[in-house]
Order: C-alpha cells, then structure tokens, then sequence
C-alpha cells in the first residue's frame, strides 16, 4: 500500500514526549525514521512502563511508554560526547546527506555547539527541512530555561482554566503540551514538504511548546484582550451552557459527564429520567433559569444518576437525545466497544513476543491508506549495522572500532550503577494503590483484554 | 511578499464550531485560499462571544475571530435545493473540503464523499466530528467534555476525593482540530506523491486519546489502572506540581538534577540536603504530604518570578502558571512575536494567537475574520464565470 511519506527518511535527533510524538506520526505515514540515541544518553522514556513491573535483563528494550512514541523507528546509538573525538557526529553529518527531515529537541545553541545547526547542515543536505522542539523556542528571555513537558501546559495559560472552582490551577493528568506540540510539529514539518514538492526547496522550522499549546486559551485570551476580564475557574461547567457537569454514578468511582446543550435537550432529559415536571418547571425553562439554578438542578440529576451504572446512563441518555458520556477508566478505555470497532487499539507483538494493546497516535482515517502503526519499538542499538554498513556502506572493521570505543552499542552506559537503576525503573505499585493513586492492580489483566501471555518457545526466561 | 507555503490550495470549508474551523485557519495561516461556507444565521461560534463590552453581535466574537482570520466567508441556505448545488459547484472548485455535519447528513444532503468522489477524483474530503464516521458511537452527540470523559485523560485529572476534571479551553475540539490539520496536509503529500484523493475521517476522541501519555500502557503492560491524584504522574518526577505562592502560583519541578542539593539551596535551607524526603525519591512520592510540609511554607514568602529566576539560575525546571494578562503581557512571547496583532473591522487591534511556530521560507500570516458572508459578491460573480 502507499504511504503519503514514501521514500522520506527523517534523522531523528529528539526525545522523550513531544519530538518523538512528532516523528512516530511521520513513522506511521511512511516516513523511514532513524532515532538516534547515546549509550549515555538513553531515551529517559525508555525507564518507564515495564512488563508486569519487572526491571530485570534489557529492561529498556521493553517500556511501554516508549513504545507508544517509538514504534516503527529504527535505532542507531552514537555519542556527541567530547571524549568519544566527535565521531558521532561525522556519523550526523553523513546521515543527514541521505535525510530529508532532521527534527531535534535539545536546549537552544546544542546543534549549533555540535556543529550541525541548520545552517550546517543545509551546506550537506540544500533541501533539507529542520525542525526544533524546545520549551520556549530558539530566542527570546526564557529560551534557555530548563523545560519539562509538566511545566509547559501551565505555562500555555491552559492550566489557569483548568481547576475547581475556587480552587488552585490544574495540570491535566497527562503532559498535555507534549503530544499537543508534537502533533503541530508533525504538521509544520508536513506545511514544509508541500512547499518543497512545488518549490524543490527546505527550510528550518522552530516550534516552542509553550506557544504551541497558547491557542487552547483562544476564548479567554480574547475575552481579557476585549474586556480585561480575567477567566474564573469553573470545575465542570460550561460557559455557555447549563447545566453542564460530571455526576457521580452508582458503583466505585464511576462518574458521568453531561451538558444540556438548549431547552429541547433539558426536556428529553427529564422525560427520559422520569422527572418531566423538571422540564416544566419555569425556573428551568431556559439556559439563564438553569445557570442560575445550577447547584440545585445538580443536586437533582445526581440523585437519578447515582442509581445508575455509567455506562448504561450514557446509552440511555444517547438514546433519549441527551449528551451524555461516561467518564471511562484506562482500563474501560481498552473495553470501550465504539474504540475497539474503530480499530483504534493495534495488537502490537513487542520485542518479547508477547502482545500490548496500543493506541493509535493518528485520530484519524484514510480511505485510501492505512498508516503503519501496529509496530513494535526498536531496542537500543537495534539498527547501528544495518544503517552504517547498509545505508552508510562502513566496513565491518570501521563498525566494529566505534563499538570498541562505545560510541555505538546495545547497551546504556548509564551516570548511576544500573542496579539502582533497576530499583528508579521498578515501581512501588502497592504504595501508590495504598495511596489511592491508583484504582486497582489486576493480575487478570491479559485475559480481560484478551492478549496473548505466553513467550514464544526459547525465548521464555 | 514572501512564499506561502500553501500557496494555491483551495479549502471549501462547511465545519463551525472550534474543531473544524481551527484546522482549515491552520491552512489558511500557511497560506491556503479558505472559504468558510456558512449558513445563512452564521457559525455558532458567531453568537458564543466574547463580544466587547458584552455586546452581541455575530461580526464581533472573539472566538469566532480565533478560528477564522484570513478566511473568506460566503453563505448558503444547504437545506435548499440551489444551495446544495451551489456548494457543489464550489467544491469542485477546491483541493480540499471540510465538514462538520453529523454522520449520515452529508449523505442524505447528496454531498458525501461518495457522491463527489467520480467527478472530482482529486479531492480530499474531511469529516471532522466528536467520535467519527463509524462505530456505535458515531451518531452519539459529542463535546470537549464528552470526549475528554471517554478517552480515559478526564478520570486521571483532578483530586481523589471529587469528580474527575475537564481541562479548560475545549481541549478534545483543539486536538481534533490539529489531527484533521495533519491528516489534510498528509492526503495532499498522498495525493502529490500518487495521485487522487481521499476521505478523511477525524474523530476528536481519538484525536485526544492518542494523548494518552501512559494510561492504558499502564494497565495493558502490569495490570495497574491510573487513577486521579491531583493530576500527578505515576511516573518517578514528584513534585511536578502547580503550588501557591506569594502573589499567585509557581509550577515546582525537581527534574532530574534538582534533588537534593539544588532544592535545599533553592529553598534557603542547607539542612533539606540531608533530608531522606530530599534525598529518596519514592519516600518523597509516597510521604508527600510531608514534603509539602517542608515545601508550602517557603513557597507563601515568595514571588513567582523570583522562584523561577532562582531555579532557571540553577538548572532546576520551575515554569510559571501563566494567565491570559499574563499571557499577553509576557516579556518572552513579546520578544518572540508570538501574538500578532490584527485589526479587526468594528473592534479594532487584536492580539492574534499567532505565530504558531517560524518557517524560515513561508511564514505564517495573521489576518482578521470576515464578516458573515463578506465574500457572497465576490464567490458568485466567481461561480458565473
């Protein structure tokens, strides 16, 4: 089948969230994306997310989180480090003769330190389009501050919307303005090769996580620029509809959310809970009645929805016409039968051969292709002789002094003993469940998700 | 005037609202030609303000200009026969055409995909909706709230002991925005690589369920279901929170260096070096209320600006919890140009949100919203031709 990114070939230079989010999106469109990583300077997502919580053996070979950022990229180890006499990035240069797309997320003035900053490597590559993530983007007063994924949703304004009421601001559960800047990434980069089809010509891109992600604020923003009114914190509910809220539901933790979008949808909700006197009851009649009303009509749906499961209440409340959704757990999320017959999940077969559901990175659907996502994540090294000797065409006693001198390797050189590794990259699940951080361990969790546990023959420890 | 990079693409655009729209302002931002086809009351986006000085009126909203600078904007009545047929005719005057519309209507309105795709082979044709084209669900009516809620980020959000938590700003409407961005721009690569084009189905569900930074891996890999706790990780970076201080809130991350020497001076107490909550990572995670003990306090005394200029000193990754004044009021998006200002027939200079990112060839463009069918002389002169 025919990809939109055949024959593109993407030197990948970035790590953790939001850069390999973008590149897993051009992986998935047929991009072929070659991720570099140093023995001492591993992908930090590559520590996260073990089977079954065991950090034994090649540990990073098996993370989840990285899986869902990585598969489908092949791996090349080098070291840019200073003692390693810069033969990593003769290595770079090399590369990126053969690269239509660099993508990098290091500190402001990294590439440049290194020697391959855009103008570098435009002298290699003329039409090579180069894109840098960074927190806070190549100039400006903050563009050399030290930027974690975590703090950049607040630092987009999002989180001063996010919160209850009253309340302190919020991060979302996730770090949001990862994956929401790697998919703008993705799509600047995509911007650059449409130009470059028509023109023959590359460019150099810089995208700041924080300013990507500014645009959610668009409302607000708007609002303090016209009116100078600062957003309040509203938990739940709408600014423009009432009423609007998560319900709690009968069982452990199950939870609704709805909003009653005009006056036709509040009299289908009461009629279908069997209350129509509140949708005749005048001080409900319209959107200014029930904002105003809002706690007491609260306090009226959660006494229906409280006897109700969650998930039969959105049906039931779909059906009725109402909008209505159940507020799912990871778990239900993998169960969810709307999702499973979009064919959102991928059976991806992981290095060791057993099979993990997988979210799709792409919201979408082609008609005329399908992206290649259901592949697994390369391991550490993975592709080091089949990219220098093949594509590279190195000689085996040139491959095999860089792995004499560590430059490349399968194995992390890591700045702490690797056993105390193993303790950061094994979680303490019981103490995080007795917290109430987490809302159950299952050891069934194969069979309800229906994945296959078994090792193949060999392989088995 | 410099190249755009999308410079003689055409977008037909049915979409309202904030999913839709936001993506083809994207393309229209590159450079795309966009004509925004309205019904003839407008986008609803028109009547949801802000307006200024709370005055209604549907050229004036400032959501709707969010979404829709440079755009062209034309009205037609699809309920009629002559407004199907004209909306038709300008369909196949473009190289991609976006929607909104509740699965099935398009098809019942005789403007599905498959009813244009034999005359025009060439086009990409995108539907952009809550939950997609298929599956039970497809017809379910959908929000940002009810997204949010099914994709699995809403029950990790928020405190333990309340309801799950939406996250401000319609975030499900933005993620399917930029999905259907992405996937637009991939069929074009597709077509300019092979050939013809395509049907794109977007769903914002799962737009922002492929945020899903490590939710469902947590239960597919070991069994354990992730669970809200005031928005915190389960992976190994406590504190990476958002705490009060002095004069508003400051987001306090050790990161990978930050413990337990740079913290201890951060906070002016050498002593905290030795402390096993400085010094051990899980018992910090799992005693965390007593290291907030240690942290709150310090934090009341001070500002947020000289919190983080201390950290960002140090190397520590502290961010600011920034606000809309403060958003637009910030000495780094200023410097960087980030908000580009418009003006706005009726309402004057607004801060555009803005250059996105920089291309060194083809930059973005800023440009105010068109009036509710601002174009209506102009594409029908056009369409008679």
């Amino acid at each position: 089948m025919s990809l939109p990114l055949d024959g593109v070939r993407v030197l990948d230079l970035a790590q953790v969230y939001a850069g390999p989010t973008a590149t897993r999106l051009l992986a998935d469109l047929g991009a072929d994306v070659i991720k570099i990583e140093g023995l001492k300077r591993m992908d930090i997502t590559r520590n996260f997310v073990m089977p079954e919580n065991d950090s034994s053996d090649d540990y990073w070979n098996k993370s989840g989180y990285f899986l869902l950022r990585n598969g489908g990229k092949r791996s090349l180890t080098l070291d840019f480090s200073e003692e390693s006499g810069g033969a990593g990035i003769e290595i770079v240069k090399k590369l990126a003769a053969h690269c239509d797309i660099v993508v990098e997320s290091f500190t402001p003035h990294v590439m440049h330190k290194l020697g391959i900053d855009y103008e570098a490597l435009k002298q290699i590559r003329p039409d090579v389009i180069m894109i840098s993530l960074s927190g806070y983007g190549q100039n400006g007063p903050w563009r050399d501050f030290s930027a974690y994924g975590m703090g950049l949703e607040p630092a987009s304004g999002i989180s001063s919307l996010t919160g209850y009421e009253g309340g302190d601001p919020l991060r979302t559960g996730i770090s949001f303005t990862d994956p929401y800047s790697g998919i703008v990434g993705a799509g600047a980069v995509l911007a650059a090769l449409v130009y470059r089809r028509r023109t023959g010509k590359g460019q150099y891109i810089d995208l700041s996580e924080q300013e990507a992600a500014i645009p959610v604020t668009g409302y607000a923003t708007m609002d303090y620029a016209m009116n100078k009114r600062a957003p309040k914190r509203m938990g739940n509910r709408s600014l423009w509809q009432a009423p609007q809220g998560v319900y709690r539901c009968a069982g452990e933790d199950n939870w609704l959310a709805v909003t009653i979008r005009d006056d036709e949808e509040w009299t289908a909700f009461a009629k279908a809970v069997g209350h129509s006197e509140w949708g005749s009851d005048p001080r409900f009649a319209d959107v200014k009645g029930r904002f105003a009303n809002h706690d007491e009509i609260d306090a009226l749906m959660e006494g229906w929805t409280s006897t109700r499961d969650h998930i039969e209440a959105m049906h039931e409340l779909q059906a009725a016409g109402v909008l209505a959704a159940a507020v799912l757990n990871p778990k239900q999320v993998l169960l969810d039968p709307h999702l499973k017959e979009r064919g959102f999940f991928d059976r991806v077969q992981t290095v060791q051969k057993d099979e993990r559901l997988i979210p799709h990175q792409i919201g979408a659907k082609f008609s005329e292709f399908e992206p290649n996502t259901a592949r697994r994540a390369p391991k550490l090294g993975e592709h080091n002789r089949e990219i220098l000797g093949g594509l590279l065409g190195m000689g085996e006693d040139e491959i095999a002094k860089l792995e004499e001198n560590k430059v490349i390797g399968d194995e992390p050189i890591s700045a702490v003993p690797l056993p105390v590794m193993r303790m950061f990259v094994q979680w303490p699940l019981t103490s995080y469940l007795n917290m109430g951080a987490l809302g159950g361990i299952e050891k069934d969790y194969r069979e309800q998700l229906g994945i296959a546990q078994e090792k193949t023959e060999g392989e088995a420890k | 005037m410099p190249e755009l990079a999308l410079d003689g693409i055409r977008v037909v655009d049915l979409s309202q609202g904030i999913a839709g729209p936001y993506a083809t302002k994207l393309l229209a931002d590159l450079g795309a030609e966009v004509i925004k086809v309205e019904p003839p009351s407008g986008d609803y986006t028109r009547q949801l303000g802000p307006f200024p000085g709370d005055v209604p009126d549907p050229d004036k909203s400032g959501l709707f200009i969010h979404l829709n600078g440079n755009k062209k904007s034309v009205t037609l009545d699809i309920e009629s026969e002559d407004g199907r047929a004209a909306l038709a005719k300008l369909i196949g005057t473009a190289d991609v055409f976006v929607e909104s519309e509740t699965p099935s209507r398009m098809a019942d309105l005789d403007l599905h995909y498959n009813d244009l795709k034999a005359a025009y082979p060439d086009l990409v044709y995108a539907s952009v909706t809550p939950f997609g084209q298929t599956g039970p669900y497809a017809k379910y009516k959908g929000n940002s709230l009810a997204a949010m809620a099914l994709s699995g980020l809403m029950y990790i959000t928020g405190d333990p002991d309340k309801a799950p938590l939406v996250t401000g700003g319609e975030p499900a409407e933005y993620f399917g925005a930029l999905h259907a961005w992405v996937s637009i721009l991939a069929a074009l690569e597709h077509r300019g690589q092979h050939g013809g084009g395509q049907h794109v189905d977007v769903s914002w569900l799962e737009a922002l369920g492929s945020a899903d930074e490590y939710n469902t891996p947590m239960y597919s890999y070991l069994g354990a279901i992730r669970k809200r706790f005031y928005s915190r990780h389960h992976i190994p970076t406590f504190p990476s929170e958002i705490y009060p201080c002095r004069d508003g809130h400051i987001v306090v991350i050790g990161g990978a260096t930050g413990f337990p020497l740079l913290m201890a001076i951060l906070l002016e107490q050498p002593e905290l070096e030795d402390n096993p909550l400085f010094q051990n990572l899980w018992l910090r995670t799992i005693e965390w209320k007593e290291f907030e003990a240690i942290l709150r306090p310090y934090l009341m005394d001070h500002d947020w600006v000289d919190l983080l200029t201390r950290a960002q000193e140090l190397r520590v990754p502290f961010a600011a919890v920034l606000n809309p004044e403060t958003l637009l009021g910030n000495e780094h998006l200023q410097e960087r140009g980030y908000f580009a200002e418009i003006e706005q027939p009726g309402v004057g200079k607004l801060p555009m949100s803005g250059n996105l990112f920089r291309m060194s060839e083809t930059p973005l463009r800023h440009g105010p919203a068109p009036a509710l069918g601002e174009q209506n002389a102009d594409i029908v002169s056009e369409a008679a031709r």
